[in-house]
């Protein structure tokens, strides 16, 4: 089995966004949380739904909303009136694909529940801490439109997701598509494409594929690149963005059938691995400038080597 | 004005040896040419040629201008930056862009050093004065001012001056010779400037622009070049063995 068949049966169901669901491919095979930003009704969720049911994994999906407590996600514990004593309940976490749709609308304390079982693989309800299955890799949406309402996730924490794909409107054959394929009844959904083992084997794979001491120094440099003075950014990428985007340039080389990375690889997956971890400042808000225009720039000052 | 930069093939040459200089830029704007671009001092270099192409991309276009140069003066010399004076189509104002600095170093035209010419000068002296003084001394009361024999200082070789394709030709013969991932740089850094690649292009954005639209052999040997410059270590040698039909078609 190979990731290029998961791709193309995520392709049979999604329509058009062939970007993102590659994106999505490679941000599980590299072991990375996803986040996905656009306006509402563009397939984010049938594309999380997909990945899980294509992989064979278990599915949860949560709905962030305001009220939203830290126990609806990771688990409560409750008392067992017949034993009398206090019993674990785990929280929709507990799941190989986890959906957090709209993310941005939970307070922070619930986004602090979530991010903290996405970075140390395990949650704490009581006294006990159990470990989150594995694979598990945490797919939240975000809607950039209606912003009244929501708690914006910090830097640090937006850090914690290793790409944020934006998933834009289609085209308009692709629209047409949309209407010949889901007009009718909805269309089944892949499953059991390939195996949990699958994507562990492909983990590992991907993590003994070659990148050579230059194309580490590209990613170096591109990293470095958002950290150099600029009109429209306070503040630039961690090391650990450098950290993803070896680790994503290899799942790409991957799923492109190679053993080893090439500077497109590095290249292609930049803007998904920076885009969330620039700090933009008030210019870029009063200049109407697009952040994505200053990533790709940043991305395209790099000399490749 | 999203990327403007300058780049160079050789950071060393021999006097009267070409070598490129590459200023690239990407503007959001459709044009036909860049317009109020400001070469660097040219001093100590003699500009053999200049080509200028700019196509239409994805996003707004992309602009090569490649010069030919040739070391006149033997020295270290940073050429650039390049200025372009434009309108930021950001903020609407009128802007001054540059590129990097690059530094190309031009050895003699014999190659040797400053002492070794100017010990060979004094070596070539030394003969003539000899030489001057050996027919003084045989012939004390000469019918005629002796004849002093010319010293025969040699004109510089003439040089040698290969075209990209014969310097393409001749990497590659090394790689043949020697096929290790530097020799798979090097004709992978020639591959790029004979496709136009400007120094922050892929592999894959010269394919999105368009670059080698027609041009498949080339597409295919830097493909293949790119596998053998990147490739796991034990791989190199057969990946170089394997891309050696593409380069020489």
């Amino acid at each position: 089995m190979k990731p290029g068949a998961l791709l193309e049966a995520l392709s049979e169901t999604v329509v058009g966004q062939h970007a993102v669901l590659e994106s999505l491919l490679h941000a599980t095979i590299a072991g990375g949380h996803v986040v996905l930003e656009g306006p509402p009704g563009l397939a984010k969720t049938l594309a999380c739904r997909a990945l899980a049911g294509a992989v064979g994994g278990s599915f949860k999906r949560v709905q962030f909303t305001p009220d939203l407590l830290p126990s609806d996600i990771v688990g409560t514990r409750v008392f067992d009136q017949r034993s009398g004593e206090f019993t674990t309940v785990l929280g929709p976490i507990f799941a190989n694909v986890l959906l957090a749709d709209e993310i941005n609308r939970a307070p922070a304390k619930v986004q602090s529940a979530l991010l903290e079982g996405m970075q140390e693989r395990q949650v704490t309800i009581g006294p006990q801490s159990f470990p989150l299955p594995d694979p598990f890799l945490v797919t939240a949406t975000m809607n950039p439109l209606d912003s009244d309402g929501t708690y914006a996730l910090p830097l640090a924490q937006m850090d914690r997701f290793l790409v944020k794909l934006v998933v834009g409107y289609p085209s308009a054959e692709e629209e047409v598509t949309i209407l010949e394929r889901f007009g009718g009844a909805p269309p089944p959904m892949p499953t059991g494409i390939a195996s949990m083992d699958d994507l562990l084997r492909w983990r590992d794979e991907a993590r003994a594929v070659y990148l050579e001491s230059r194309l580490q120094r590209y990613a170096v440099d591109l990293v470095r690149a958002t950290r150099a003075a600029h009109p429209y950014l306070d503040r630039g990428a961690s090391p650990r963005a450098t950290l993803a985007l070896a680790a994503l340039s290899r799942a790409r080389a991957l799923c492109d059938g190679r053993s080893f990375v090439v500077p497109d690889d590095v290249r292609g997956v930049a803007p998904a691995v920076l885009r969330h971890r620039l700090a933009f400042n008030y210019r870029t808000l009063t200049e109407h400038v697009d952040p994505e225009a200053v990533v790709a720039e940043l991305v395209a000052s790099v000399s490749v080597p | 004005m999203r990327n403007f930069a300058l780049a160079t093939d050789r950071t060393s040459v021999r006097e009267g040896e070409p070598f490129h200089l590459t200023i690239s830029a990407h503007v959001d704007e459709e044009v036909l040419e860049l317009d109020n671009v400001t070469l660097p001092d040219l001093t100590g270099f003699e500009s053999l040629g200049d080509e200028r192409r700019c196509s239409a991309s994805a996003r707004g276009t992309d602009c090569v201008e490649i010069l030919t140069l040739d070391g006149t003066q033997a020295g270290t010399h940073t050429l650039g930056p390049v200025t372009l004076d434009a309108v930021d189509a950001r903020s609407g104002r009128a802007s001054r862009f540059a590129t990097n600095a690059v530094t190309v170093t031009v050895e003699g035209a014999s190659g040797l050093s400053g002492i070794a010419r100017s010990l060979i000068v004094g070596v070539l002296v030394g003969i003539a004065a000899a030489a001057l003084w050996w027919g003084f001394v045989r012939r004390r009361r000469p019918p005629a001012p002796p004849k002093v024999p010319p010293v025969a200082v040699a004109p510089p070789p003439a040089a040698a001056a290969p075209d990209p394709a014969s310097r393409y030709r001749d990497l590659v013969a090394a790689l043949e010779r020697e096929p290790s991932r530097a020799r798979a740089l090097d004709v992978r850094a020639e591959l790029r400037l004979m496709a136009g690649a400007g120094a922050e292009e892929t592999l894959g954005d010269l394919e999105a622009r368009g670059a080698l639209r027609g041009r498949p052999e080339e597409l295919a040997a830097l493909r293949a070049i790119e596998r053998a410059a990147f490739c796991e270590d034990s791989n190199v040698e057969r990946a170089v063995r394997e891309a050696l039909p593409y380069l020489i078609s």
